[in-house]
């Protein structure tokens, strides 16, 4: 997850790659489950853009202390970048919920304070800026 | 696979909050299911219990139970997984040959910890429990919308799964009471707050305290202790990768492969068919049908059917009354055995001969175990 941190603090993704199948993973995986190869050993550079390939429109938020009704709803997305084969989660920005769609294309939004964190990412917008 | 009986169980009522110490529930359960058998503390040889460091806020939380699970010197462990999963590693027990009788305990209590907010330990540390974004309900969202995606079903289908659920949960008297509502409709489960879109609060079970308890023994033991076992005929579990960006949320593989691991072992050949009892843990009313739809209980996409016909669909209610935590699947397995030996009073299926109980760990049900059951001669 190193090369991963480092990348984010690059505003980069680093994708790792399945020695095997070449399946990339990003969030970077050590091991490919399906071909039980080591997965860590090569490494892509992916760019900012993606596909949402689920969302929800979340009424809830939870911490590792509480659950609290949110004022205003957030739109969590699974969300595959361009080049990468499995989706991480993310939020989904500057899109009202009635105009989210599956397989809409977007890009990311860095995190005013980049500090090598998965919280850099601070979402991604629908490409376009709708 | 020889059989392994089931020859005893017990249920404490769940409650939201039970006003009771850990160590009395589990006695009660325990005590519960030795009664029920007419057994006594000397019989039982091994004691699995089914607890949660985190739910229970320390390390090795079986430690404290030992005395409530009746385990007091006798050999005992502990799953951390879901009942149902403890009560495979008293299988495994019994099958050795070693042990003539293991109880089964199940137990956690929600009202002293916030289940949702204890699950985000459950993600990856490096960077889904950082970015916080995943949980119950927003995985049940997007598990919901892909199955509504892939297989077209309605809204209005799932809520009237739902609704089935929940008028039979009313049905029965081990349920939570604060679950059971026999006057719901559709609109009702429609109209009630979305959680994560798709997820409506109705969809989505009450969780609550209590604690369950099972008895197994070998076969000749088994006839022994009583006349009418339910006998474990077949079992399977199967682990999915962590990972939902990995995973197609409208299906269930590992349930899948579960299934057909535990019907080849107790020769079901057509489930749809053979089958008369489905209880299904699933974390939300979308999630039963795609374990039921894995289970091969229907086509795929098509778990509404079971509301009009072939396996009954969870008659006990299912996790729709009520959710404990730890202690799920082995209310599974005991909604079941009840079906089996004609103890459903109020909601017996007639003529149930063969039944399913499942369970599960993990976001999107990532484990999956499914046991198949058959009456012994009721």
């Amino acid at each position: 997850m190193d090369k991963f941190y480092d990348g984010l603090e690059n505003k980069k993704f680093i994708a790792s790659k399945c020695s095997k199948c070449g399946k990339v993973f990003l969030p970077p995986r050590k091991t490919c489950g399906d071909c039980f190869a080591k997965a860590a050993e090569e490494f892509v550079e992916l760019p900012e853009t993606g596909t949402v390939k689920n969302f929800t429109v979340a009424n809830y938020r939870v911490s590792e202390r509480r659950e609290r009704k949110l004022k205003e709803p957030i739109i969590i997305g699974l969300v595959q970048v361009d080049g990468a084969d499995t989706a991480m989660i993310s939020e989904v920005l500057n899109i009202k919920p009635d105009d989210m769609k599956e397989g809409m294309k977007v890009k990311v939004v860095w995190a005013d304070r980049i500090k090598g964190h998965p919280k850099d990412i601070k979402g991604f917008e629908p490409i376009g800026g709708e | 696979m020889e059989k392994v009986g089931i020859v005893g169980y017990y249920q404490v009522k769940p409650d939201l909050d039970a006003m009771m110490s850990p160590p009395e529930m589990i006695f009660n359960a325990v005590r519960g299911a030795l009664d029920s058998a007419g057994l006594k503390r000397k019989d039982i040889s091994t004691v699995i219990g089914c607890t949660n460091d985190y739910y229970d806020g320390k390390t090795i939380s079986n430690a404290f139970k030992v005395d409530a699970g009746g385990a007091y010197m006798k050999d005992e462990s502990k799953v951390e997984f879901d009942g149902a999963h403890a009560a495979l590693y008293g299988v495994f027990r019994i099958l050795s040959g070693n042990h003539k009788l293991a109880m089964i305990y199940g137990y956690s209590m929600p009202s002293c910890f916030n289940y949702e907010a204890v699950r985000i330990l459950e993600l990856d540390p490096t960077f889904d429990r950082t970015v916080s974004l995943l949980n119950s309900y927003s995985a049940g969202g997007m598990q919901m919308r892909a199955y509504m995606k892939k297989f077209n079903v309605s809204l209005e289908d799932i809520a009237k799964v739902a609704v089935n659920s929940i008028k039979n949960a009313a049905k029965n008297p081990s349920a939570l009471p604060e679950a059971q509502r026999s006057d719901i409709s559709v609109g009702d489960v429609l109209e009630s707050e979305i959680l994560c879109s798709p997820l409506r609060k109705l969809m989505y079970p009450i969780l609550c305290d209590g604690t369950a308890a099972i008895i197994l023994a070998p076969e000749k033991q088994s006839l022994k202790i009583t006349d009418n076992p339910v006998w474990i005929t077949g079992v399977g579990n199967c682990q999915d990768t962590y990972y939902l960006g990995e995973r197609d949320l409208s299906i269930s593989t590992s349930m899948e492969i579960a299934a057909n691991k535990a019907y080849k072992i107790a020769g079901i050949n057509d489930p749809k068919k053979e089958i008369d009892i489905a209880e299904i843990f699933g974390h939300t009313t979308c999630e039963d049908l795609i374990l039921a739809e894995a289970a091969g209980l229907c086509e795929k996409g098509n778990g509404t059917s079971l509301l009009d016909g072939g396996p009954a669909l969870n008659p006990s209610g299912g996790t729709m009354s009520g959710l404990t935590p730890c202690v799920c699947g082995l209310t599974r397995i005991i909604e079941a055995v009840k079906q089996l030996r004609g103890e459903a009073t109020g909601y017996q299926i007639s003529g149930a001969k063969k039944a399913v109980a499942t369970g599960q760990v993990g976001f999107c049900a990532q484990n999956n175990i499914l046991y198949v059951l058959e009456g012994g001669g009721n």
